[in-house]
């Protein structure tokens, strides 16, 4: 069996799992909500602001939201012992992984398509034109925060204290994807909205690399 | 010499730091060495 | 242990006239004068952190290929090293910058970069203590310590894109840069007594690790020992030559 289609079928079951409840969904998209939310609070939004630190704010909160949200990639499977199950399948550990490393992108994916026009219409920041631009730069970031983040779910699923483990290894390692994913979506929330090259070329460095990087390793990652 | 305060505490921190650093690996090992011979003693009694 | 104490006695004396050197040879800066000298300590510290975490970088790679638990034991003791040289930079930085710019803590990229990755490197130890099963431990914390070597670049290039209040690269780059040649010396001479420093910490805690390793090894034997006895006891035909 291909890798590809190794990690398809993993990709199914993934998200057959997640489609049977939602909850991990719900839970992502409110969490998200109540941060941006919360944001309002502490600081208190102008126009100009908005335009200025929505960018921020947006990214911020898909950060924390998606470090939650990565954890059950594979804590879940440490509950009935089924990750060894799935070692023992004639597949390539790079299947497994990469299967969740998509699932995990759609999951985090249908969870901004959610936050994005509630975030467009709470900050009053128009999205008309600037639809297509985002939306590539909303997949770049995300798949960088879902390549590293279900790698680190795989790390931190062997260790104590692993839903604050996981947070506490990802986000240092994404500062530099939150610094170029905010500098980009500013970018296009600005009056005269552009789409930034050299961030977006850093963006696909990023996920190049740390793609690379779980291909390399994943055997260590998921061995006995 | 202005500001020699900060100097001279960068200068302490510098080998404070890694004075106290050494002197804790010593001692752990000190301290491990110690537990080596008890266990091995162990093994032999066995 | 005699050749311990002498490289021990030749680094502090290494030590002690890098130091003198830096407070009493060195020329007085222009514009900053004797504050300035910090900048021999804060910038030799931040090689040594780099050495020392590529060192961390090289071993867990070398762990992973070959799975000889020396290269883990270097790992650890690269990134605590490291670490250490982190903590030293930073707590220089701001000594620095406090007379300097009036400010102890300015977000400009390298200070944050470099803070980023102290965070990183903590989490690294973190992981550590919080994975019980030794093999796991090793092989996980080596894959963790790769991803966050290789985000070290992206870190410092984000940063730099980003933006900068820091002095500018005085050695490396921009117009108004090279050191007085003094300096330069100076410079070299703390460089080296500082990485020298640095290499005899890693090394003292490379054998804390095999040790460690040693004694819980040790401790293993003797658990296994103590529960086949107790199996003999269970099951006598166990202890007359059967298995």
């Amino acid at each position: 069996m291909t890798t590809a289609r190794a990690a398809a079928i993993i990709l199914a079951k993934e998200l057959r799992l997640e489609f049977r409840t939602r909850e991990l969904l719900t839970a992502t998209v409110i969490f998200a909500l109540v941060v941006v939310v919360l944001f309002s609070f502490a600081f208190d939004p102008t126009a100009a602001e908005s335009r200025r630190y929505g960018s921020g704010l947006l990214w911020i909160a898909f950060l924390f939201a998606g470090s939650l949200m990565l954890n059950p990639s594979f804590a879940r499977e440490q509950n009935n012992e089924t990750l060894d199950a799935l070692r023992m399948a004639p597949i390539s550990s790079f299947a497994i992984l990469l299967g969740k490393i998509l699932a995990n992108f759609i999951f985090m994916s249908l969870a901004e398509l959610v936050l994005v026009p509630v975030f467009a219409v709470l900050y009053n920041i128009s999205l008309a034109g600037i639809v297509w631009r985002l939306i590539l730069v909303l997949m770049l970031g995300t798949l960088g925060l879902t390549v590293t983040g279900t790698v680190f779910s795989a790390i931190s699923a062997h260790a104590r204290m692993r839903e604050l483990l996981l947070p506490l290894l990802l986000l240092p390692l994404l500062t530099p994807l939150l610094i170029a994913a905010v500098e980009s979506t500013a970018s296009l929330f600005a009056e005269q909205p552009a789409l930034d090259r050299t961030w977006l070329a850093f963006l696909t460095g990023f996920d190049i690399v740390f793609l690379t990087a779980s291909w390399l390793l994943c055997d260590h990652l998921l061995e006995e | 010499m202005k500001n020699f305060e900060f100097l001279f505490t960068a200068w302490m921190v510098v080998w404070a730091v890694f004075f106290v650093y050494e002197i804790s690996v010593a001692r752990r090992i000190a301290q491990t060495r110690e537990e080596i011979e008890r266990l091995k003693q162990q093994l032999q009694q066995r | 242990m005699k050749a311990r104490i002498a490289i021990t006695a030749l680094v502090a004396l290494l030590i002690f006239c890098a130091g003198y050197a830096a407070l009493f040879i060195a020329p007085d800066e222009a514009t900053m004068h004797a504050i300035q000298r910090i900048f021999y300590f804060h910038v030799a510290s931040w090689n040594a952190m780099f050495c020392a975490f590529f060192v961390a970088f090289y071993a867990s790679v070398a762990y992973l290929v070959t799975g000889n638990r020396k290269w883990d034991a270097l790992g650890v003791s690269g990134v605590e090293v490291g670490v250490i040289c982190c903590t030293i930079g930073l707590i220089t930085g701001p000594l620095w910058a406090r007379p300097v710019w009036g400010i102890w803590w300015t977000w400009d990229a390298k200070l944050t970069s470099t803070f980023i990755l102290w965070l990183l490197f903590i989490g690294y130890l973190l992981l550590r203590g919080l994975v019980e099963d030794p093999e796991k431990k090793a092989s996980l914390s080596a894959v963790f310590a790769i991803f966050a070597s290789l985000d070290i670049p992206l870190v410092y290039l984000a940063n730099r894109l980003w933006r900068t209040q820091h002095p500018q690269p005085v050695i490396a780059g921009g117009q108004g840069s090279g050191l007085d040649p003094t300096m330069s010396k100076v410079l070299l001479l703390c460089l080296f007594a500082i990485f020298c420093v640095m290499i005899l910490a890693l090394i003292d805690r490379y054998r804390l690790e095999l040790l460690r390793n040693e004694a819980a090894e040790l401790k293993f034997e003797i658990e296994s020992r103590e529960l086949d006895a107790a199996d003999g006891a269970a099951n006598p035909a166990l202890q007359k030559g059967g298995l």
